[in-house]
């Protein structure tokens, strides 16, 4: 009994450190740039294939082709944030949050064409026997990817506390047009803050891709499970998005398990519904944010 | 009602459609309309600054409750698309009193979940929906009878088309009224619009109530053409389609989700030529329109023939200029009183047991070194911060404490701005016209109706626009858009957007800051000629000139405390004021 219970914590620990990573990007974006990326489902589906067809179909080393796809989806959003974004600075906030929703039909739909759209699994090297801790049984390919995910949130956090990079982004997301002011790069801050938050979206494709199945439409319920973690963990909170996405993939395996799977993708939103009525600043609820 | 000679040509045009075009393009208008109806609604709140991605669960709302009806009781669907469209109307209402609190992103991202919980509920609800396999043969539209059942495209088209008319109809009425000029200032400027009567949530309620209950009557329409109900009535696709109508047509546009309905229903069937490369193909229409035109058809269409504006009404002929609404500056004697405020910020403290009253017709002036607490003790005033202790009485001794921005206006009180003191993107008269909301009558029938009484009214209200645009003299600028005013001609506009509502008082916060010394002669002759008309001026001014030249009686703040009161030459000599200003050493050289 209590063995179960953890083993469904742990496999939720797994999906939700996923969760986090796509949160973090997701709230960095938005807390930045003021942008609502649509198309962060298409850069996680985009890391996942990327690996499928590194790795997969050229054969290139696992892990090398892992880092390569994630840097890739960087590349990928830096590109997007100087060709459609930044031209769209200044206008209404439903704007570019458009402009992002028809990047996701173009991704999504080149996908199709050069993947088709039939599920992919993706032949990782580590071995399918699961490993026994105590009470609990796991694939060695989830603990890498929850360590990985660990790692990556830790890197992240340091990336944003001691760079000079990551300080010039913080000093942005206080106030633009001080940051401006007192001669921050602000352009280059936003090309920095949508390739990062693109390639942490990448990341968790790459990871949760190697779990699960991996197909065009896999950013459709990503990215509707990060804007539940974001909106739980607070618009633009960093901390907030790494415990709203443990804590959503958490609730979501023991929810499936002692619940009722049909409703499994429900639960996040049903807790921002009731987080909204009991508390409507999010589960820290530090900053206004209300506006 | 005034149907416009180009209404009527529409209306003609699609009226002969169905019998030049085949079948398959009547289809595609007839789920144009459909897609217009949930669109329109979407509009009308985007109007007030609020976008929902949640539309299509009141889309499939309203499309599972009168087919459900009618395939397990055998409702007729006329009467079912009324029950349809109160229910999504009803569950909007319940959403909206929970999320429109929130604003921009916040409310965007609730709206998406909770479309995503009811899309999962029908996918789970087996019993009710048969879940994703969904519920066929839902029985045709009907007009109330079996004998008047609609068989034919042609027929389902001409149904349709009342159902868009009457929308379009609605919308229009709608956004050209004063509640459409209510959302447009919560949009533009909410403090300001606060600050002018008009209540932001309840706006914003009524829009959304609107919106739902069109995607309601949508759906509903939507099932019985189909005859087929499923899930995928609330995939979140369905929701993009109708934003991108809007956006695309010309958000905040009468006209605009309707063009955009057709363009975009059409559109993706065209690209079928490109077979597979079809979806992709129409991502990038959609990316480059929104680069090059993010204002949509109707705005660029508009960029084409530039529009000569409607004429300014005639400000009433003769006489003092009308400053004070309906000759009621209400209050009493002491329109205002603060009694012991105390505003404490954690630790900090912004006011400390603050007391003083203004009488009527007074000037009093509220000064201080910066930091002393006057734009705070502002706050408090019109109700954007609640005191700590203490409180805040309007004329006849009404509690203001903890009454909402819009409330306080109600009682009298208006305030000017520092910043952001317009609706920046309407014309100098739209921007006087809007703050007038406070003395409009007309319920939200009455404006749909466009009753007799509502035209007096707006007549009324446009008047008294143009005769505060004349007393603060920007009638030459009347059309300008307020962002394009000059820095002193915003001030002006400002003083006038705050007379508009008519108040018995009237709190300038630094009117005069940035001005020229002309423009600030200008400013106080003003304040002078608006209290010669029975109101009452509390001012914040750095301006000391001014402020000795026009005030009756000082107030002075210091670190949150009152420090002295009364006639200028008595502050003038006062030995704390002169401490507070320039320091300790100043004052005991002169003492």
């Amino acid at each position: 009994m209590i063995a179960e219970l953890v083993q469904h914590v742990v496999n939720g620990l797994v999906i939700g450190g996923g969760y986090a990573l796509m949160g973090i990007g997701l709230t960095l974006i938005f807390g930045i740039m003021r942008v609502v990326n649509f198309a962060h489902g298409e850069f996680y589906m985009l890391g996942a294939f990327l690996l499928f067809t590194l790795f997969g179909t050229l054969g290139i080393d696992f892990f090398l082709a892992a880092a390569v796809a994630i840097v890739a989806v960087g590349v990928a959003g830096a590109v997007v944030e100087r060709v459609v974004l930044r031209p769209l600075r200044g206008q209404a906030i439903e704007i570019p949050m458009l402009a992002m929703v028809a990047l996701s039909v173009i991704l999504q739909n080149a996908a199709i064409l050069l993947w088709d759209p039939s599920p992919k699994t993706i032949r990782h090297p580590f071995s399918p026997i699961p490993i026994v801790l105590g009470p609990i049984h796991i694939v060695a390919i989830r603990i890498f990817a929850g360590v990985a995910a660990v790692a990556l949130i830790i890197g992240s956090h340091l990336f944003i506390r001691k760079t000079r990079l990551g300080k010039a982004m913080r000093a942005t997301f206080q106030d633009g047009e001080m940051a401006r002011l007192v001669g921050v790069d602000v352009d280059r801050v936003y090309t920095a803050t949508f390739s990062f938050g693109a390639a942490l979206a990448g990341a968790s494709g790459v990871l949760l891709g190697s779990v699960f199945w991996v197909y065009p439409a896999m950013g459709d319920q990503a990215a509707m499970k990060s804007f539940a973690v974001v909106i739980m963990g607070g618009l633009g909170d960093f901390l907030g998005a790494i415990v709203g996405g443990l804590l959503l993939g958490v609730a979501e395996s023991l929810g499936a398990a002692y619940v009722s799977s049909g409703y499994k993708d429900a639960i996040g939103f049903v807790v921002i519904i009731l987080l909204l009525l009991f508390r409507p600043a999010g589960l820290f609820g530090r900053r206004d944010r209300l506006r | 009602m005034r149907l416009p000679a180009r209404a009527l040509a529409t209306l003609a045009v699609l009226a002969v459609v169905p019998f030049v075009l085949d079948d398959y393009y009547v289809h595609l208008l007839i789920m144009s309309g459909i897609f217009f109806l949930p669109s329109a609604g979407m509009n009308v709140l985007l109007a007030g600054g609020q976008l929902t991605l949640g539309h299509t669960a009141f889309f499939g709302i309203g499309a599972y409750t009168s087919g459900l009806l009618a395939l397990q009781w055998g409702l007729s669907p006329l009467y079912g698309m009324v029950v349809a469209a109160a229910l999504a109307a009803l569950v909007g209402y319940l959403l909206g009193t929970i999320t429109l609190r929130l604003r921009g992103a916040y409310f965007v991202l609730v709206t998406i979940g909770f479309a995503e919980v009811i899309r999962l509920v029908a996918t789970n609800w087996i019993e009710l929906t048969q879940g994703p396999l969904g519920l066929p043969g839902v029985p045709p539209f009907d007009l109330g009878r079996a004998a008047f059942t609609l068989t034919s495209k042609r027929q389902y088209y001409f149904v349709m088309l009342v159902l868009g008319a009457l929308t379009y109809a609605l919308c229009a009425r709608l956004l050209r009224s004063r509640f459409g000029r209510a959302l447009t200032a919560v949009r533009q400027n909410e403090n300001l619009a606060e600050s002018v009567g008009v209540s932001a949530y309840r706006t914003t309620l009524v829009a959304m109530v609107v919106a739902c209950a069109l995607a309601g009557v949508g759906g509903s329409f939507y099932g019985h053409y189909t005859q087929f109900l499923s899930p995928e009535l609330f995939a979140f696709y369905n929701t993009v389609t109708m934003v991108v109508m809007v956006v695309g047509g010309g958000q905040a546009t009468v006209a605009g989700p309707a063009l955009g309905a057709i363009v975009f229903t059409f559109l993706p069937e065209f690209l079928r030529v490109a077979a597979f490369y079809r979806m992709l193909i129409y991502g990038v229409i959609l990316l480059l329109a929104i680069m090059f035109m993010p204002r949509g058809i109707v705005d660029a269409l508009q960029r084409l023939r530039r529009r000569v504006p409607a004429s300014v009404a005639e400000p009433p002929a003769g006489g003092e200029p009308l400053v004070v609404a309906d000759g009621r500056p209400a209050g009493g004697d002491t329109p205002l009183v603060v009694e012991h405020v105390t505003v404490q910020f954690g630790g900090l403290t912004a006011l400390s047991d603050v007391t003083f009253s203004l009488a009527r017709r007074e000037i009093l002036a509220l000064i201080g070194p910066n930091g002393a607490g006057k734009t705070t003790a502002f706050h408090v005033i019109t109700g954007f911060l609640r005191p700590t202790t203490g409180r805040v009485l309007g004329g006849a001794r009404i509690d203001l404490t903890s009454l909402p921005p819009h409330e306080v206006c109600r009682q009298g009180l208006v305030r000017m701005f520092q910043k952001a003191s317009v609706f920046p993107e309407c014309s100098a008269i739209n921007n006087v016209t809007i703050a007038g909301h406070r003395l409009g009558r007309a319920g939200f029938w009455a404006l749909v109706f466009n009753t007799r009484a509502t035209r007096r009214e707006e007549a009324a209200l446009a008047a008294r626009a143009a005769s505060l645009l004349q007393f603060t003299g920007l009638t030459g600028r009347a059309h300008e858009v307020a962002s394009n005013l000059s820095y002193g001609e915003q001030r002006l506009l400002g003083l006038a957007i705050a007379l508009a509502p008519g108040p018995a008082v009237l709190l300038l916060d630094e009117p005069a800051a940035g001005l020229n010394p002309a423009e600030t002669q200008r400013v106080m002759a003003l304040i002078q000629q608006i209290r010669a008309q029975g109101v009452s001026v509390l001012l914040v001014e750095h301006d000391m000139k001014l402020v000795m030249g026009i005030s009756d009686r000082i107030v002075v703040l210091n670190h949150g405390q009152k420090i002295a009161e009364g006639r200028p030459a008595e502050i003038q000599r006062d030995p704390d004021v002169i401490r507070a200003y320039l320091g300790a050493g100043q004052a005991d050289a002169r003492a």
